[in-house]
């Protein structure tokens, strides 16, 4: 979204720190960079929890750096949008996407319109994971993951509410391993989900933030952790691996920061160093604590690696559908 | 919660400061809401950015505000010059721009604002004592009893479609057609996007009803004036009467009850997160028309109608609110946008925020109710500028009206491909109207269209095709058998309307 106002306040803020601009103290960047405004483009809408996390980095980075950052939302197709933009920008260091680890990892695999793949980007780091789980009721019958299986295969089947297609693909890949039937019913999102959860009208749903505080509530329960690891929030309940499924299925959902593929090595090092700063930051930090969450950056290798990895498990598992 | 939470914290929104931010709030919202194009959402996402340096409850308050103030800006062009400011608005040109049209805007404006005011505030009530209750009601509609509202809520509808009932069927199943664009729910795949990412989210509902209804209107204005036809004509401002310029307590007496339904539709769709304030305002003026014994006065310029639409658009507002800040669930987006200034602000909506932010929440409370009174305020002084603005010449005020529309969505529907649509909607409303096709018909079922198919997609995944599973869901048989009993009365009433030709033309 472009937002004129915003743009002239910033006008105004960069002829306050244009002198600042070259000497970032920071981050090691080559002599001269940046010497404009970097734009941020958000893959997702105003208001959302990438939109808080770029908004944020971007605030820590003007402190840190000096420097003057745009934020600018294209959302749309899951950040497909932004990617798409994204590729076609000058990869000259002063265009920064944001998205989720989803937008290049599943969208050119569900979207035959996404004329990108993640090998289209080179990538800076992330800034958060997100905590997806299996959660439920705190009045359901079952507790645990393997409970929860038993009761739907006495049911004959069981409906878990998902918000994206990376938990739709999970819910199925759950069934497939314990062999039940698990109808992944899809809808607007989250919200949406949780919902349909609460209100019992599905056995179970798949939640990547809001489900925290109705476990600290006492209305929900967390049935297995999605992720790699077990989670601070819910400690008793185990992870998938845990639970004897191959390790690959844990869902690896980071916001990461890119760029398009070919900025100078140089510029890449500066920008990498200036996101690793702007994660530690304490009002960053502050951001995570509101979103039970906390900050990880696995740095531009560790990104790449995830990316690759669930992109190819992605394409593998979509292509079968 | 004990008194003196609830008691400090409405204290705390009566402070100077936050009164200056609720006025600021509800006057940005009026402006931006009577802006054709620019809705309320766009108002939120640029004050967000605006309250990081505020504190807490002044942030919330601010943007509250200016939603409120969104709700009753989008009638002032609804009512003037037939031109909806925000979709939510849009039922409310169906009887508010006959009234002006009759030489009564003023009257048509205070109408709409005072039931505005009244619907807002009724549901600000309800969130305030029963919204605890309300949401775990409100947590039952699940999939299933969606569908049957959305069977219903089409079944109603069909009152909407004009005087010939083929003709509005054509309509709404264009409706259908072009709200189908985008990623289908169930599948995934793309449909009708001819190669276009931007297209994969769906047409933006901005873009299409700002095109079909305003840009279209301001064409045909122009095409009037050019040819020296009479132009219809921006309504005549003053009037020489003082009857046509007020609303005694007494006429808004008479219309109590259809603004108190309308209240409580517009509390109830709120209540329910997904719905949204256009769905509320459509029905209201549905059912509300359906009902009366003179359905036929419709859309001459029957308060009742602005009633109806306005009582119910503006009560979402408030009752949106109910599943966020009890269960966590935004109900809209906008409500959603106000969970992200919260956190922004360091606090987690959800089921703990009351205990853990009693004084606060009440603190918005009693903020909301302080907005009611700065929408009513503000919305006096407003009406006399807007009339104003209007008074001037047409070949000024629709060269402007368009800028704006253009601009307006060229920000909202994020660029370009927002203007491609509106400009083919305003074309297909053209040919719309030439074939006396209902292009609200078409509106109503391009909004209602994805909930109907997502809702559709999950009570069949849920029951897993087996249709006896309704027994089990009480709510959504009475709603069905509502809409049998709906279409049964509307069939038998169809041919009088048939027979009494320009009584329903407005639609």
């Amino acid at each position: 979204m472009y937002v004129p106002i915003k743009r002239l306040a910033l006008a105004a803020a960069l002829l306050g720190t244009t002198c600042a601009a070259g000497t970032a103290w920071g981050a090691d960047c080559p002599e001269g960079f940046p010497n404009k405004p970097i734009d941020f483009l958000v893959g997702f809408g105003a208001g959302g929890g990438t939109d808080a996390i770029a908004r944020s980095i971007a605030a820590a980075i003007e402190a840190q750096q000096g420097w003057t950052i745009v934020v600018d939302n294209r959302p749309g197709a899951g950040g497909g949008v932004m990617a798409a933009s994204l590729k076609n920008a000058d990869a000259d260091g002063y265009t920064v996407g944001i998205a989720g680890t989803d937008t290049v990892a599943i969208v050119p695999y569900t979207s035959p319109d996404a004329q990108f793949t993640w090998d289209d980007f080179a990538y800076l780091g992330s800034g958060m994971q997100i905590n997806y789980g299996l959660v439920t009721r705190s009045d359901s019958p079952f507790s645990t993951l393997e409970e929860f299986i038993d009761y739907a295969k006495e049911k004959g089947r069981a409906t878990v509410s998902v918000g994206g297609t990376n938990q739709e693909v999970l819910v199925k890949q759950l069934g497939e391993h314990f062999g039940v039937t698990l109808v992944a019913v899809p809808g607007k999102g989250a919200a949406a989900a949780l919902q349909e959860a609460l209100g019992g009208h599905v056995d179970a749903t798949t939640q990547g933030s809001q489900h925290v505080q109705q476990i600290q509530s006492g209305d929900m329960k967390q049935l297995a952790s999605l992720i790699d690891k077990r989670v601070d929030y819910a400690p008793d309940s185990k992870t998938l691996a845990e639970s004897g499924l191959d390790p690959s299925v844990a869902m690896q959902a980071f916001t990461i920061l890119m760029v398009p593929k070919g900025v100078d090595e140089a510029i890449m090092t500066c920008l990498a160093g200036a996101v690793d700063e702007a994660v530690g930051s304490d009002t960053y930090g502050e951001l995570m604590r509101n979103f039970d969450n906390k900050a990880v950056n696995l740095g531009p290798d560790g990104v790449t690696d995830i990316v690759q990895q669930s992109a190819t498990n992605y394409e593998k598992v979509l292509a079968a559908n | 919660m004990d008194t003196a939470t609830i008691l400090a914290g409405i204290s705390d929104a009566f402070t100077l400061w936050n009164l200056m931010f609720i006025v600021l709030g509800v006057t940005v919202g009026q402006i931006i809401g009577a802006i054709p194009g620019l809705n309320i959402l766009m108002a939120l996402a640029i004050a967000i950015p605006l309250t990081y340096s505020l504190d807490t409850l002044a942030a919330i308050a601010f943007l509250i505000s200016v939603n409120k103030g969104g709700t009753v800006g989008g009638a002032v062009p609804a009512i003037l010059i037939n031109t909806p400011g925000t979709p939510e608005s849009a039922a409310t040109t169906f009887d508010g721009y006959p009234m002006a049209q009759k030489g009564q805007p003023m009257k048509a404006m205070k109408y709409s604002l005072y039931y505005s005011v009244f619907g807002d505030t009724w549901s600000d009530i309800v969130l305030i004592t029963v919204s605890a209750p309300l949401a775990l009601v409100a947590l039952k509609m699940g999939p299933i009893e969606i569908l049957a509202l959305m069977v219903l809520a089409f079944s109603v509808i069909t009152g909407l479609v004009g005087e010939s009932m083929v003709k509005g069927l054509i309509a709404a199943a264009l409706g259908f057609l072009v709200a189908s664009v985008g990623i289908d729910p169930g599948q995934g795949t793309p449909r009708f996007t001819f190669g276009y990412l931007t297209l994969y989210d769906g047409l933006p509902l901005t873009a299409l009803a700002v095109g079909m209804l305003a840009v279209c209107e301001i064409f045909q204005r122009l095409a009037q004036q050019v040819r020296g036809m009479p132009a219809a004509a921006a309504a005549p401002t003053r009037s020489a009467d003082i009857a046509d310029r007020t609303v005694t307590f007494k006429e808004l007496l008479a219309n109590k009850w259809v603004a108190f339904r309308a209240a409580l539709i517009g509390t109830l769709i709120g209540a329910i997160p997904g719905l949204g304030s256009a769905t509320a305002g459509f029905l209201s003026y549905s059912i509300t028309k359906q009902s009366a014994k003179d359905p036929e006065a419709f859309g001459t310029g029957d308060p009742r109608g602005i009633a109806a639409s306005e009582a119910a658009n503006s009560a979402v507002v408030g009752a949106n609110l109910i599943p966020m800040l009890t269960l966590g669930i935004p109900g809209n987006i906008a409500a959603a946008l106000l969970v992200s200034a919260l956190m922004i602000h360091g606090v987690q909506p959800g089921p703990l925020l009351f205990e853990q932010q009693g004084q606060l929440i009440y603190g918005l409370f009693g903020a909301m109710l302080i907005a009611n009174l700065a929408n009513l305020g503000v919305g006096q002084v407003g009406m006399r500028f807007w009339a104003f603005v209007v008074s001037a010449p047409n070949t000024v005020i629709y060269p402007a009206a368009l800028l704006l529309c253009v601009t307006g969505v060229y920000i909202s529907a994020g660029g370009v491909m927002g203007l491609v649509v509106m400009v083919g909607a305003a074309i297909l409303g053209y040919v719309m109207r030439l074939l006396g096709l209902s292009i609200i018909a078409f509106i109503v079922a391009f909004v209602l269209a994805g909930q109907l198919e997502s809702a559709l997609l999950k009570t069949m995944l849920i029951t897993g095709g087996d249709y006896m599973q309704i027994l089990h869901h009480p709510i959504a048989m009475a709603l069905l058998v509502l809409s049998v009993i709906s279409i049964i009365v509307l069939g038998r009433r169809r041919p009088t309307l048939g027979r009494k030709p320009g009584a329903a033309a407005a639609a």
